[in-house]
């Protein structure tokens, strides 16, 4: 089933067209990559699945996004569209590991807090969940009180993928997750992504073909901000 | 190898930095030596019992008690009104102004900052005469008034300090928290505001220093040489700077100007006291936000 239906989309910074006339389908429950060279928007058109552009200024964008939540196609650039609910089922990690200047529990907790959850117990425990779905949980158990900043690349990269899964997104956008890490932790990472495809749609963008080949269902190819290939 | 310009520049920043430490410790240095032979009971409290005077039971006639209460309450009230208005306005100009009213209002704070204190205690005293004849008999220089003149004063430190410490924030833990599903709001308050304490504090630190110190403003708005502990905020009251300034001015013997040295070193304390419940303040409100489980 389509989750995400892109039609006829254009983006542009000062004028300046980064996508052009994107069309494209992403099926429900797969791992889609976008690969291309450098600069050809493919950070840009995650950022438009999740209205994350919209706070830079003389970014344009028109065309149509529409996702299915619930069984439902909505376009999510509807001006009655909510944000903040489209961001908490349309999650994103970044392509450098940013944990909030927080203890490792506020920043797996931060957007249950966000989502109006209050009982202590019942956030302690998917805050737990999390981390175990991250196979981080080990690592960090004793010291849930820590700056998250002083933990590795790796696991701090771990630790957004768990942040941005707590709320158990529909989407999951990942922007070049495993480029600021070493093969093992990328390895991680890539399984991870695996397990997780059962719950949520993935779209990631990578530059490491071999990535590509390991991991991906779909495989779309930018070049000049418009799609030229997509394949199984 | 270090080039012999970057040995310079080197050199003269340590200059400059020692400089400045040891102007800071001549100063403090002169002052302890000076009166901390007339830190006593007697200088606090004259001959009224100290319990007495602290439970208000007793008023102090020849001591410097009514004026750090004075003092004390002077930099309450004018850090109360000017810190939420300061915060709010930091907030509006970093997050919520476009480019031109943005520019607008930096301009118009920018000359606020400039004008000179004494000015703005001449027109906290036009403002109490005029309330005083067109709104109630009631109002006249007082504590109130003085508040006020000096939020006024402090209001661009406040401003300029939060604004800055939110614009340099960077882009990457903005869109964190928006990214995660919050509001704009939740994201100020949640996440920006905290990460920006630090600068924020350093404004109301400034604040307070400013508050605790200006006798110009003060001298125009309400303080007296002898008026007791306030008994409200529209009450005329006393003040160490003022102290400080007739005592050492019109001073009788060596005694009144070692008084003099003495309220000094106490209006240092008072400030350190201050400064420390902010340090306080800024470390509990980060732990809160950034590390309570």
């Amino acid at each position: 089933m389509i989750k995400i239906k892109i039609t006829r989309l254009n983006f542009s910074y000062n004028d300046h067209y980064v996508l052009k006339d994107i069309t494209a389908e992403f099926q429900e429950n797969s791992i889609t990559a976008i690969v291309g060279p450098s600069g050809t928007g493919k950070s840009t058109l995650l950022m438009t699945l999740n209205r994350l552009w919209e706070g830079i200024p003389n970014a344009r964008m028109n065309g149509k996004v529409e996702i299915r939540f619930a069984g439902t196609l909505y376009d999510i650039y509807d001006r009655y569209y909510s944000l903040p609910e489209l961001r908490k089922l349309v999650g994103m990690v970044f392509q450098t590991p940013n944990p909030l200047p927080m203890s490792i529990y506020r920043n797996i907790a931060f957007p249950l807090k966000l989502a109006g959850h209050k009982k202590k117990d019942d956030i302690s425990d998917r805050v737990e969940q999390a981390l175990k779905d991250v196979y981080l949980w080990g690592d960090v158990k004793d010291r849930l009180s820590e700056n998250a900043l002083g933990l590795s690349g790796g696991q701090q990269q771990r630790l957004c993928m768990a942040r941005a899964l707590i709320l158990e997104p529909d989407i999951l956008l990942l922007d070049e997750p495993t480029s600021s890490l070493d093969t093992k932790a990328g390895g991680v990472i890539e399984d991870l992504l695996q397990i997780i495809k059962g719950r949520c749609t993935i779209l990631v963008v990578s530059h490491y073909l071999d990535q590509v080949k390991r991991i991906a269902d779909t495989v779309m190819e930018l070049s000049n901000g418009a799609f030229i290939k997509g394949e199984a | 190898m270090t080039r012999p310009v970057d040995k310079l520049i080197i050199i003269l920043s340590w200059i400059s930095g020692i400089m400045l430490l040891g102007a800071i410790s001549s100063i403090i240095g002169y002052l302890l030596i000076k009166g901390i032979g007339a830190i006593k009971l007697s200088l606090i409290f004259g001959e009224t019992n100290p319990f007495d005077a602290l439970l208000l039971k007793k008023q102090v006639f020849d001591g410097i008690f009514p004026a750090i209460a004075g003092t004390f309450s002077l930099v309450i009230l004018s850090v109360g009104f000017a810190v939420p208005v300061g915060l709010a306005s930091g907030i509006y100009l970093s997050e919520y102004a476009g480019p031109k009213i943005k520019k607008v209002f930096n301009f118009f704070f920018d000359i606020l900052a400039g004008i000179p204190s004494i000015v703005i205690g001449l027109f906290g005293f036009s403002m109490a005469v005029f309330l005083h004849k067109h709104l109630s008999q009631y109002i006249f220089p007082c504590l109130l008034i003085s508040s006020l003149c000096l939020a006024f004063l402090v209001l661009p430190y406040i401003v300029r300090t939060t604004q800055v410490s939110l614009e340099n924030i960077p882009e990457q833990i903005r869109l964190t928290a928006l990214a995660l599903g919050a509001t704009k709001l939740q994201n100020i308050f949640y996440v920006l505001i905290p990460k920006s304490l630090s600068g924020i504090v350093s404004g109301v630190i400034l604040s307070i220093g400013r508050c605790a110190e200006d006798t110009a403003v003060i001298m125009l708005t309400g303080v007296v040489a002898t008026a007791g502990v306030p008994k409200s905020i529209l009450s005329h009251y006393e003040a160490l700077p003022f102290y400080i300034y007739y005592i050492s001015s019109q001073y009788s013997n060596t005694e009144e100007l070692l008084s003099g040295y003495g309220a000094s070193i106490i209006l240092l304390a008072i400030c350190s006291f201050f400064f420390f419940i902010a340090f306080l303040v800024r470390n509990r409100l980060k732990y809160h936000a950034f590390y309570r489980m």
